[in-house]
């Protein structure tokens, strides 16, 4: 039991983080599995019965509940050898027409969350002069789409986090990676939060906003499920020397080698087009 | 020359805010630049005394004030035809040495900034059918560095925002793009915040922020003049449509191709002969 690698999970309750947490568990990791809500549990309790996974409270949205989970993790295993930013939700609806406060609670999770629970454990790293963290980030961090622009630029903030992190933790020999799952089968859906003024039927956008939600509802049946995303983690984790980023599932790997290739004007005219569709829809 | 075209500048009362204030002014366009500190609008005053430029006092964190700024400029004028979101500063240092505060700063400004007057003026946009947004990024946003993580972060953010408010609002006429200039000679480094704990003893990044102070002086000894991109700023205000982003000048060009054309481990090798300490010890 001692010797083995620990890592700190963050948003293990669905998804890609309760996948990861189950997967590194059953590959030899002691996993301390992080969620906001320790009443949707339930799942991933069960499902980890007899497994070195023990489910802790946090919220990365507050600095006590994140300051508390970690010195759990630190006065039980005593170390920490990867953490798993993955808490994160997604916002949807025109960009005009988020409030103030919804731009902040999008933010609050995917940005600011992420780079509390980093503060917190970086010092616990640097003293072991070992340790990797991977940000689960997105192929909206590559690319803007329409309709989850919000959520996208927090997407965004995220790789330029991991680029810089990545150079100011060398040193101390912390490895940091983020890893971006293009579309995936996920409950997003139950961790998607529509605009107020899209709900309510008043946004100016609304049509087109129906058709862009209609269009992302039906994922192709080619995407991944959220265990190849915690494959592609294990693997990173696992790895001696983590690259930079990971790509997973088909439209991640091709969307940003196509865009790699286009000019600027003609991806342009390429997004314009398609955004003609959802619009004319 | 393009008479009664009325432009919105934030943060015009210093530096490349207040140029463009200047140089529109002079070519005929009715200029309403904001300035938070009434006791800093000295500079503005002045060009005010001579020139069609109005002072607007707004602080961009502030939603009402914002909402407050451009009611004024909107009854007075009728219209806004080019918003320049200029207003942003620079928080510095190593992810670890930055408080919550810090990044939220940052973010505040630079990010809910744009989103607060893009939300502002955009109504009225299209309800006119015509308009446009120019939002000055920063090539920090294609590459990330040491110490000015934060500051690359909530530009990469602005740059897809950018990209989704060009692709929702084209339907209503309205335009929006980015400027993406490299080191300008502007008074960015006299506004730049320091983290909480760059300056600490403690810090275990001290020496290193000390070699990074030395290498950014070394590399605003060649920063471009501010003429320069007040020139970008009037090509993109005449450009109809404009281009998707506006790079400033030769050096800014050859980074963003490098960084283009670069895998992430030729780019990161790359990153380690400039910062040679972020080297693995």
């Amino acid at each position: 039991m001692e010797n083995k690698p620990v890592a700190l999970i963050t948003g293990c309750s669905t998804g890609i983080g309760f996948e990861t947490a189950l997967l590194l568990a059953r590959r030899g990791w002691r996993v301390f599995a992080t969620l906001r809500d320790v009443k949707k549990s339930g799942p991933l309790r069960k499902a980890s019965a007899g497994m070195p996974l023990e489910i802790l409270p946090l919220d990365v949205d507050r600095t006590a509940s994140v300051r508390r989970a970690v010195a759990g993790v630190v006065r039980k295993a005593g170390r920490i050898d990867a953490l798993v930013n993955n808490a994160g939700w997604g916002a949807f609806g025109a960009l005009e027409e988020f409030s103030d406060a919804e731009i902040r609670a999008q933010y609050e999770t995917n940005v600011f969350g992420l780079l509390r629970v980093t503060r917190e454990v970086l010092p616990i790293l640097r003293r072991q002069k070992a340790g990797k963290v991977v940000h689960i980030g997105s192929l909206a961090g590559q690319m803007t789409f329409a309709g989850i622009g919000l959520y996208c630029s927090t997407k965004y903030a995220v790789e330029a986090i991991t680029e810089s992190l990545r150079l100011e933790a060398r040193p101390f020999n912390i490895q940091v990676a983020v890893v971006e799952p293009g579309s995936i089968k996920t409950p997003f859906k139950v961790n998607r939060r529509k605009a107020v003024a899209f709900v309510e039927g008043r946004s100016a956008y609304q049509k087109t906003l129906q058709a862009i939600l209609a269009f992302g509802d039906n994922p192709s049946a080619l995407a991944p499920g959220p265990v190849r995303v915690a494959q592609t983690v294990a693997r990173a984790l696992e790895s001696r020397r983590m690259a930079a980023r990971y790509r997973v599932g088909l439209d991640a790997v091709l969307f940003p080698l196509v865009r790699w290739f286009m000019p600027d004007f003609l991806y342009d005219f390429a997004l314009r087009r398609m955004y003609a569709r959802f619009r004319k829809a | 020359m393009e008479s009664n075209q009325v432009v919105l500048i934030t943060g015009a009362n210093s530096g490349f805010g207040l140029a463009c204030a200047k140089a529109l002014a002079e070519r005929g366009f009715r200029v309403y630049g904001t300035y938070r500190n009434p006791r800093k609008a000295g500079p503005l005053r002045d060009l005010a005394a001579g020139l069609p430029v109005f002072p607007v006092l707004m602080d961009v964190n502030r939603t009402a004030s914002v909402e407050k700024g451009v009611g004024r400029v909107l009854k007075r004028e009728g219209k806004i035809d080019v918003l320049l979101n200029n207003a942003g500063f620079v928080v510095a240092g190593f992810w670890e040495d930055l408080s919550e505060e810090d990044t939220l700063a940052q973010f505040e400004t630079n990010v809910f900034g744009v989103l607060r007057l893009a939300r502002a003026v955009l109504p009225s946009m299209r309800k006119r059918g015509s308009g446009k947004i120019i939002n000055i990024g920063s090539i920090a946003a294609f590459a990330a560095t040491p110490v000015l993580g934060a500051y690359s972060a909530t530009k990469s953010a602005v740059n897809s925002i950018t990209e989704a408010l060009r692709m929702e609002t084209r339907e209503w006429g309205v335009d929006v793009t980015e400027i993406n200039p490299g080191e300008i000679q502007t008074n960015v480094v006299e506004n730049t915040r320091l983290g909480r704990d760059v300056r600490s003893k403690s810090s275990p990044y001290r020496a290193f922020t000390e070699s990074f102070e030395r290498f950014a002086q070394e590399r605003f000894r060649h920063a471009a003049p501010v003429g320069k991109l007040v020139q970008t700023v009037l090509k993109a205000v005449g450009d109809h449509p404009t281009k998707r982003r506006y790079l400033v000048k030769f050096e800014d060009r050859i980074l963003y191709w490098m960084r283009w054309l670069m895998p992430d481990a030729v780019w990161e090798w790359a990153l380690g002969l400039t910062f040679p300490w972020s080297k693995r010890v």
